[in-house]
């Protein structure tokens, strides 16, 4: 393959993707705005690698109305009781004092695709050249019935997005009674961070082992069986959480009972708990719900894969747990960060005339916490297959720990600490 | 086989076996560039930002490796040769022609 080869694959793949390579541009990458909504694992790495990949040349905003980044991964520790939610927090002043990225405290109310530009809340509009949305997941609290009244009298809550909910959550947790419940209802798949609900059990539970231990937790799964590691989270529950943690499988949570602190299934019987922990199903983040880019049943957005664009409006991205995701393609932070990294070098190329890589990679790697020290992962490599236009794992590639190690709770520090510094610092 | 004799070997590879890191120069090295950074890029998540992990953390540091250790290493754990726990099941994700890449970008001058 020479060059010339190299240009026209890159550009009849783009061509059939996008329809982007060869139209003329209006604006080229030192001129154009680039606004990045989100400052999560996602938005947080578009906006630094956007800078890096252009050589600094690029002008890009952030909407995002924290001040810090709350990791979700780790999280889990927290609602344990663990960690403190400050070792899992970061503050946003990296990427505009080492990248010269502008940050601005706010949200977004409304999009207009046509104009090409933003509703902030605050009230003031602002224009972009290429809008990069990373909201993370929206929760379908109407699926639930009496989800959202439990959740307003502060019955239940989720702490699915770290933060204040999950430091609520250990203190629910801190303050039931020994011999109670923790009960844990978790969404068909796909939902964010498939391991994360077994890994929340399991943090829970070490915390009862050792404080409370005449209390239980039961896992309400609607999916037939453990999403995801679930040979390695049933030996743990079987042996180091003998008799406190108890997994039910199939169990559709339809309806929560705040007063008589009580969940409704489709078919089974109604669970009392004396900590309500409901995962309702998940969606795309609200605005891009609310924006009409949740083409894919009206509950993921559907992009092409080799730059991250809406199938439904040119010029906005969609990166992260938002979107309708390829096969075996998990929703998660790292998988956010990588998203990040092919939309960034695609944008940049494509507002420098050049081709965009035909052939992009993604990695993810998930470290679960069984207890406070021993880790569990699942790893998985992905490739652009252009032939069907989506990522595959590549076969022979990824896989899992064989059994809990104290050495990839080391690992799993590291990593995050390095994602956390990859995304922000 | 001598540090720079691979490195070159390595090298020369890319050009002949690598056509989309044997661009020229002008508008397509920078889209070299860019490709190039990009897949080193996927190692950033756990090694750092390109290959420079943050000081105290367990996770093994690259950023001290020459290209041809990291390519060594990975070829190694591709094959099952190393052992490890994460690394084995990730560098089979990985053509040999991109783990050379990976390696030129992330590795340290000579």
């Amino acid at each position: 393959m020479n060059r010339r080869h190299f240009l026209g694959q890159g550009a009849a793949l783009l061509g059939l993707s996008t329809g982007l390579v060869g139209v003329s541009r209006a604006k080229s990458l030192k001129s154009a705005h680039i606004v990045v909504v989100g400052a999560g694992y996602g938005g947080a790495t578009a906006a630094k690698y956007l800078k890096l990949l252009s050589d600094n040349t690029a002008q890009v905003t952030i909407i995002e109305p924290n001040a810090n980044f709350i990791s979700c991964p780790l999280s889990n520790l927290v609602v344990g009781g663990v960690e403190k939610i400050d070792a899992l927090t970061t503050p946003y002043t990296g990427l505009e004092k080492n990248h010269g990225i502008k940050m601005v405290k706010d949200s977004v109310a409304a999009i207009d695709a046509q104009k090409k530009t933003i509703q902030l809340a605050s009230g003031q509009s602002m224009k972009y050249d290429k809008l990069v949305l990373s909201p993370g997941i929206g929760m379908m609290m109407d699926k639930i019935e009496g989800l959202a009244e439990a959740n307003k009298a502060g019955i239940t809550l989720q702490a699915w997005k770290a933060g204040p909910e999950t430091v609520a959550l250990h203190k629910q947790i801190a303050e039931m009674k020994d011999g109670g419940v923790f009960a844990m209802t978790i969404p068909l798949a796909p939902y964010r961070c498939p391991p994360g609900p077994y890994e929340r059990a399991c943090q829970v539970a070490n915390y009862l082992k050792k404080n409370k231990p005449k209390s239980k937790v039961l896992i309400l799964d609607a999916n037939p069986d453990v999403t995801s590691k679930g040979a390695l989270f049933k030996k743990v529950w079987a042996e180091e959480y003998k008799g406190i943690i108890e997994y039910r499988g199939g169990l559709v949570a339809t309806a929560v009972d705040a007063k008589n602190r009580s969940i409704k299934f489709e078919v089974d019987d109604d669970v009392k708990a004396d900590v309500l922990n409901i995962l309702p199903p998940m969606s795309a983040g609200d605005l891009v719900v609310k924006a009409g880019l949740a083409n894919a049943n009206g509950r993921w957005a559907n992009v092409h894969y080799l730059n991250f664009e809406s199938t439904a409006a040119k010029d906005i991205h969609i990166i992260g747990d938002s979107i309708q995701i390829a096969p075996g393609m998990p929703k998660s932070g790292h998988m956010a960060n990588q998203h990040a990294k092919v939309l960034a070098a695609a944008i940049v190329c494509e507002l420098s005339d050049l081709p965009v890589n035909p052939q992009p990679m993604l990695t993810n790697t998930c470290y679960s916490f069984v207890n406070d020290r021993d880790v569990v992962h699942v790893a998985s490599v992905h490739q652009y297959v252009a032939a069907e236009k989506t990522f595959k794992t590549v076969p022979g590639s990824g896989g899992l720990s064989p059994e809990p190690s104290s050495k990839e709770g080391l690992y799993a520090w590291g990593w995050a600490k390095n994602i956390w510094a990859d995304s922000l610092a | 086989m001598k540090p720079h004799s691979l490195l070159r070997t390595i090298g020369l590879a890319s050009v002949l076996a690598m056509p989309l890191t044997s661009l020229a120069q002008t508008p397509n090295a920078q889209a070299e560039k860019i490709y190039r950074l990009s897949l080193a890029a996927t190692c950033a998540n756990c090694h750092g930002t390109m290959g420079i992990s943050v000081p105290r953390v367990d996770i093994p540091k690259i950023h001290s490796l020459t290209a041809e250790m990291i390519y060594d290493q990975m070829m190694g754990f591709k094959s099952g040769k190393r052992s490890g726990t994460i690394m084995p099941q990730l560098a089979k994700g990985y053509t040999d022609e991109q783990i050379k890449i990976i390696a030129e970008v992330l590795g340290r001058e000579k």
